[in-house]
């Protein structure tokens, strides 16, 4: 057995544990440091206070293909090509730091972190055995995750041509189309309110809140009419 | 403005530009290098500047930071022109995405 060196270790352990805090499942730990199992175990209790899920990871490439994920998959992995190319990590490190990137920026905009660090890092091991690759779109020239023969030359991504159905969700932090005074409006506007407070934000809800303090005149002027 | 006060302008922003970049490098420099959109060449050198030579770089009459959008796409998206279906935040996460796949510029 070789020596380990003490400052490998730390190395190692102060990555488990922004892993950890990013959510990240144990058997990312397992693949990605030299610790062994009980060491991972306990640190894992130590830094999130609880014992870590079991069960096998999600392991289709199905789920990054659907519309919401493979949008956040898309964002992603963009971020990490782009530290891929201009800095020289570790790829685990890449991972890291694209995450968290990419986490910065769906929060900033209100959205559901919606790709888990685990998903995150299966994502660029299915990208490497060449599962899943980026494609560009033949419209906006994006790149997006697509299964690998993808035919370049007609591709159109999910945001210029959403299928039928797509963004119609009302659920918070959710990516959605069309303009917000829909009939959904309210609970967006609202949704927008809890999750950041920007002073454009607290604009736009004050002015909502003026667009939401009408009906609600009209229902009471309605009840006293029929009074 | 006058030319006195655009310089004074420029110097201004010249000096939070490099001051902003300076503390992002410091911080975490890989992550600067996609926020910043600059190369590693580009970032070392801002690392080790000095106050004394921030002032001098900062005052001159051009800009130090470039406009990062020079593409229609990802500018109309921005300002969501010509799309009227998809909404704000949408739009926004589209031109990140774009932004995001340019690493040209950087290297």
């Amino acid at each position: 057995m070789r020596t380990k060196s003490i400052l490998t270790e730390a190395k190692q352990i102060e990555r488990a544990v922004t892993l950890i805090n990013l959510g990240a499942r144990l058997q990312v730990l397992e693949s990605e440091t030299d610790l062994s199992y009980e060491r991972l175990l306990r640190l894992y209790k130590e830094v999130a206070g609880k014992s870590p899920s079991k069960g096998q990871l999600p392991f289709s490439t199905d789920w990054f293909m659907t519309w919401q994920p493979n949008i956040h998959a898309s964002l992603f992995l963009n971020i990490h090509e782009y530290l891929n190319k201009v800095a020289e990590l570790d790829e685990i490190d890449t991972i890291i730091k694209a995450y968290q990137l990419y986490q910065e920026q769906t929060t900033a905009q209100g959205l559901e972190v919606l790709l888990s660090v685990t998903r995150a890092w299966r994502l660029v091991k299915f990208v490497d055995n060449g599962m899943l690759t980026l494609t560009a779109c033949s419209r906006c020239g994006g790149h997006f995750v697509t299964h690998p023969h993808e035919i370049a030359k007609h591709y159109v991504c999910g945001l210029c041509q959403p299928p039928a159905r797509a963004g119609k969700g009302a659920g918070v932090g959710a990516i959605t189309l069309g303009s917000s005074r829909t009939s959904s409006g309210k609970a967006s506007v609202f949704g927008d309110l809890d999750s950041n407070l920007e002073p454009c934000d607290l604009l736009a809800a004050t002015g909502a809140e003026a667009l939401v303090g009408q009906p609600k005149k009209n229902s009471s002027s309605l009840l006293a009419s029929r009074r | 403005m006058n030319a006195e006060h655009i310089l004074s302008e420029i110097r201004e922003a010249n000096l939070s530009y490099l001051m902003l970049a300076q503390s992002l490098i410091r911080t975490d420099r890989d992550q600067a290098l996609y926020r910043l959109g600059i190369s590693e060449d580009s970032a070392a050198m801002i690392d080790m500047l000095t106050p004394a030579q921030m002032m001098k770089i900062a005052s001159g009459n051009t800009l130090l930071c470039r406009f990062r959008m020079d593409d229609d796409m990802v500018w109309s998206l921005l300002t969501n022109h010509g799309k009227a279906a998809a909404n704000d935040t949408t739009s926004r996460l589209h031109a990140s995405i774009l932004m995001a796949g340019r690493h040209r510029e950087a290297a």
